[in-house]
């Protein structure tokens, strides 16, 4: 399924005082995995939330697959900080809601969920409750259940941001295994900028609120990666310096310059 | 020395009251016009189930009244939930009618059941159900509303109707909050029953209570009274097993 997003002049105003974003462009081709990333309050999640079709007004143009963004568009699997996933579901049930949600018949949502967790290691724990999992296995299932839909457009909500270090690193190589043999468009929100440049094609940086992109930097490390490999690789670090500056005169002054 | 196990104690301690209530009541201390006594009261038991086997008849009468009662007053309460949680003007609307209604002892409106819904089933059920409704209710909109706010999110972004949320989501998060309030419901339903069929009634235990004091029959009033406390424990256990099963994920 070809898959784009295509953002020109987003503005958000949240009421007359905040603007929370303003004038966000950019144009994401299919299968191109981008980060935003910026200090916390700098509209990252609000774009995210635009292009979920969660927030309605806004000003600009927005479109996913060339139609304006629509909540519950089949196009689009979302993920959120939290896990969400649902207490009173085992851990397979809550790696096929999605698919449920979208009227996938019992059989093949349940063969495809538990597919999908044994590709994320969760194999022999599909009739866990969540209650019995550890904060990183719940987001291993979070992270079954949004590669369950065939979506092409994958919006992430700084997923991993409640994780220890090492869960992290570990979570991310999960996800940069899942979409190196699914590849979709990915939009991942983060405020950690060591880990956009270690997952990503693509790293926006936006400035504090009102949040502008402030630059907009191609990665070229090459794929397949392995964040835990590339902890001790020049130069990811490198670039991950150079970026780092950009990051934090963003940080200072909230310049419009877009790169 | 090992302890005694709880239930043996318990099993001790009931069969000597109940020995010394009938030796009091054998050497003339306790009087069987207002006490009735243990052996008195077996054998009201035993003839009225086993020999005679009248007592079933009530028993369903009771049953019945209860079970009707229960199911209509909480699939009324979960109704009414379900729409003042989508509207939540109109539950503001109506709370002045609701606290009104929900602080009258509404055993008092048996009298007005009697005439509408004759001395049958119809106004035990009716009394039965309002005390249940509302007990079942309050629970119910406090379950609904504590829906986590990131599930609907989430449930959004996925397309869910109105109808998935309801079922998947706003349903299964009322439970542990829902089933306190279902476990009370349940209760009130038969004090209900019972209340109204004391008041006046065909048939049912609570009949049958109101007939034996009239005649001044304690053994039977006596071993009526310990059978609706069989019951009320019975039904209250039978909560407790499918709560737990719909609960197991706690």
């Amino acid at each position: 399924m070809a898959a784009s997003v295509n953002i020109e002049s987003l503005s958000v105003r949240f009421s007359d005082t905040v603007l929370a974003v303003s004038e966000f462009s950019a144009t994401i081709p299919e299968r191109q995995f981008v980060s935003i990333v910026g200090p916390s309050g700098c509209g990252k999640t609000t774009v995210l939330n635009v292009l979920a079709g969660l927030i309605g007004s806004y000003q600009g143009g927005v479109s996913i697959n060339g139609r304006p963004p629509a909540a519950g568009s089949p196009q689009i699997a979302y993920m959120l900080a939290r896990d969400c996933l649902l207490p009173w579901r085992s851990a397979l049930d809550n790696a096929a809601y999605g698919l449920e949600i979208r009227g996938e018949p019992l059989a093949s949502r349940h063969e495809r969920a538990a597919a999908l967790l044994a590709r994320v290691g969760l194999a022999g724990f599909e009739q866990a409750w969540p209650r019995q999992l550890s904060h990183g296995m719940r987001q291993r299932v979070a992270l079954a259940r949004t590669f369950c839909l065939p979506s092409g457009i994958l919006l992430m909500d700084e997923p991993f941001g409640a994780l220890d270090a090492q869960t992290k690193i570990q979570l991310e190589d999960v996800l940069l295994d899942l979409w190196s043999t699914e590849a979709r468009l990915v939009v991942f929100v983060t405020h950690d900028l060591a880990e956009a440049v270690a997952l990503s094609d693509r790293v926006i940086v936006m400035s504090a609120r009102p949040g502008r992109i402030v630059a907009d930097i191609p990665i070229d490390i090459p794929r397949p990666r392995s964040v835990r490999e590339l902890q001790g690789d020049p130069e990811f670090h490198r670039i991950y310096g150079e970026i780092w500056k950009i990051f934090e005169s963003g940080l200072q002054a909230p310049a419009a310059s877009t790169t | 020395m090992t302890r005694p196990s709880p239930m043996l104690a318990h099993a001790a301690f009931t069969g000597a009251l109940l020995l010394t209530w009938e030796l009091l009541h054998r050497s003339g201390f306790l009087s069987a016009t207002f006490f009735g006594s243990p052996v008195g009261i077996a054998e009201f038991l035993w003839q009225g189930f086993f020999a005679s086997g009248v007592l079933w008849k009530q028993l369903a009468y009771t049953l019945v009244g209860t079970v009707a009662s229960f199911v209509l007053g909480s699939s009324l309460a979960l109704l009414v939930a379900l729409i003042f949680v989508m509207y939540p003007a109109l539950e503001r609307a109506s709370e002045p009618y609701l606290t009104v209604l929900n602080a009258m002892p509404r055993i008092a409106l048996a009298p007005l059941f009697l005439l509408w819904f004759g001395l049958g089933l119809g106004s035990k059920i009716a009394v039965g159900s309002s005390l249940s409704f509302f007990i079942v209710l309050s629970s119910a909109v406090a379950g609904m509303r504590s829906v986590n706010q990131d599930h609907l999110i989430l449930s959004r972004t996925l397309g869910a109707t109105p109808r998935q949320i309801f079922f998947k989501l706003t349903l299964p998060s009322a439970v542990p909050t829902l089933f306190s309030g279902l476990r009370l419901g349940l209760i009130y339903s038969m004090l209900g029953v019972i209340g109204s069929e004391l008041i006046a009634a065909e048939h049912g235990i609570g009949q049958q209570l109101s007939f034996l004091q009239s005649m001044f029959n304690m053994n039977g009033v006596m071993g009526l009274i310990g059978l609706l406390a069989a019951l009320g424990m019975l039904l209250t256990k039978a909560m407790t097993v499918l709560e737990r099963r719909l609960l197991r994920w706690q």
